[in-house]
């Protein structure tokens, strides 16, 4: 159909493709409009075009932000929102507005500016994936930018102090994440049966909370109390992300191991009980004259056989 | 416990003729036209500092009682503290609705203006230099100015908004007013019969940018391509602003005026 298409993107862990965000986004997206896309996990976001993930190249074209890239593949025709009335269409706008606005500042201070988190989490596993030298100064370079927007977006007057702002971004990223359940309600997508563009950017932003194991995790613990959004979060993993989830965590390597063994010990309890099927057999009153005479047929029918091929 | 709204409550923004910008004059008239909406008496009052006397930064900002608020969302909240409120009557998914549709408004119309106003060269040079620092004298008018675009251009920076151009803002307006156009359909007011908060901070930014001069009329045009849209401001306009006065109005001759249409 198109041209073959690559999204450079960040790696994942603890269950995800990807840790980043809007990385995660592009790649909900592509799976569920089914867009071919060969996803290459680089570790150095320099190398792309204007420094920052992800980035596709198609041909000679190469876009970088998550909502152009959208656009791009939705002009390729895979179109997710192809089913969408143009009101839902409107909502969809409003609800990535309101996710950019209220739940990523607190997003991004739990990944690059709670110290703890940052210094046992995030730093080593960025610096972990980038290549020496960068890795000294590229982790660093990326929590200034975020603290930076954070400040500047929401640091105004009368806040102060930067723990005035954290806890003002924590309770305005709790509201989100409370009308984003409301509105999912018992529904299994945002716009029905099938996902859409919101159902992308949803589960881009929900799934880094959800999964990574991070030390101070007030929001983790608030959004594991609304269990639709946590449902919907393991739903898009277990349909669209199973095959590279089992490739790459530990975790499901371990249980395909553990399927393995099961596997293995049934059939072995199988073959002993036919074993022990033919020996009752062998042994009962009923059959053994029989089961002579046929076995020094077989044996006579087996030396007959490989003499008469061995003969030229 | 209730107090009652007081007769001399003040709302404060930067003087009206010769100083205030597109963006700001937006976030006024939202303010007002959500206290007309909930018949909440109010007087515009003009200063030239209103910006430094409002406790967040932000115009405008009101004076109740003994209490200061700016920005429409503290004000919001604390005319509902007040027990006055537009959205009572919607369920959880509308109120949702209308909190996603308000940042989006405040995502990339407010964000489209702040950007046309300081960092779109053109305009800087011809209205917004001039406009900003007119009350002050020779140099101190140049420094605010130039001190008020860095802080801004600093802060588009860092949300990804430096990098665009005119075009593709003028393509983020005409989404964003492509979406509100579809939710609003044939309907009076966005959730049906009553107005809420969302429609008198859509009424504020879109009135304001059908009804401000600017260097070119592309901002305009984009929304005057929605008939729905021009002729919501037209009848939020003639509901609630047909006794407002160029000037700060009195409230006895408003409240005469609006008693006459009705």
């Amino acid at each position: 159909m198109a041209a073959p298409m690559e999204l450079s993107c960040w790696g994942g862990d603890w269950g995800l493709p990807s840790l980043h965000p809007e990385s995660l986004t592009v790649m909900a997206y592509a799976k569920f409009s089914g867009a071919p896309l060969t996803v290459n996990i680089i570790n150095n976001s320099w190398r792309t075009p204007k420094g920052d993930l992800p980035v596709l190249v198609s041909e000679d074209t190469v876009i970088s932000q998550p909502a152009k890239i959208l656009n791009f593949l939705r002009k390729q025709k895979y179109n997710a929102d192809y089913d969408l009335s143009a009101k839902q269409g409107a909502d969809t706008l409003a609800y990535i507005a309101l996710l950019e606005e209220k739940l990523l500042p607190a997003l991004l201070h739990t990944f690059w500016i709670e110290a703890e988190n940052y210094c046992s989490v995030t730093k080593p596993w960025f610096a972990s994936r980038i290549a020496f030298p960068l890795r000294l100064y590229l982790p660093g370079k990326m929590s200034r930018e975020a603290l930076n927007r954070i400040l500047l977006t929401k640091g105004g007057p009368p806040l102060y102090s930067l723990t005035e702002v954290e806890a003002q971004i924590y309770r305005d990223a709790k509201e989100c994440l409370n009308l984003l359940s409301k509105r999912l309600g018992t529904s299994q997508f945002f716009f029905g049966d099938t996902p859409t563009t919101l159902d992308a950017f949803v589960f881009g932003f929900l799934a880094p909370i959800y999964k990574v194991c991070f030390p101070r995790v007030q929001l983790q613990e608030h959004l594991k109390q609304l269990p639709n959004l946590c449902r919907f979060c393991d739903d898009i993993l277990t349909c669209y992300f199973r095959f590279t989830v089992s490739g790459h965590s530990p975790a499901g390597q371990d249980t395909a191991d553990a399927n393995l063994q099961k596997l293995t010990q049934l059939v072995n309890k199988e073959s002993n009980l036919i074993e022990k099927m033919d020996d009752n057999l062998r042994k009962s009153p009923q059959h053994p004259p029989r089961k002579l005479t046929t076995l020094k047929l077989a044996a006579g029918g087996e030396e007959s056989g490989p003499m008469s091929r061995l003969s030229p | 416990a209730t107090e009652p709204w007081p007769e001399n409550a003040a709302l404060y923004q930067q003087l009206k003729e010769e100083q205030i910008l597109l963006s700001d004059n937006a976030s006024s008239l939202a303010v007002q036209a959500f206290l007309q909406m909930c018949n909440l008496p109010i007087r515009v009052i003009c200063r030239a500092n209103a910006e430094y006397m409002s406790p967040s930064g932000k115009v405008p900002f009101i004076h109740v009682g003994n209490q200061v608020v700016s920005e429409l969302g503290p004000i919001v909240q604390f005319v509902k503290a007040k027990g006055h409120s537009l959205s009572d009557g919607l369920d959880e998914v509308q109120k949702a609705e209308m909190k996603a549709y308000m940042e989006l408004v405040n995502n990339m119309l407010l964000t489209a203006e702040l950007y046309l106003q300081w960092c779109d060269d053109v305009t800087v040079e011809e209205i917004t230099h001039p406009r900003y620092g007119s009350p002050y004298p020779w140099p101190l008018n140049r420094i605010l100015s130039y001190q008020k675009q860095w802080e801004v251009r600093r802060k588009m920076k860092a949300i990804g908004w430096a990098g665009k151009t005119l075009e593709q803002v003028l393509e983020d307006v005409d989404q964003c007013c492509h979406a509100l156009s579809q939710r609003l359909g044939t309907q009076p007011y966005f959730f049906n019969k009553q107005p809420t908060e969302l429609d008198a901070l859509v009424f504020g930014h879109l009135f304001t940018i059908l009804t401000t001069q600017l260097i070119t009329d592309e901002l305009s045009e984009k929304v005057k391509n929605y008939s729905n849209l021009t002729a919501f401001c037209r009848r939020i306009e003639q509901q609630y602003f047909e006794g407002h006065e160029k000037d700060c109005s009195t409230v006895a001759a408003r409240s005469s005026k609006r008693s006459l249409l009705r």
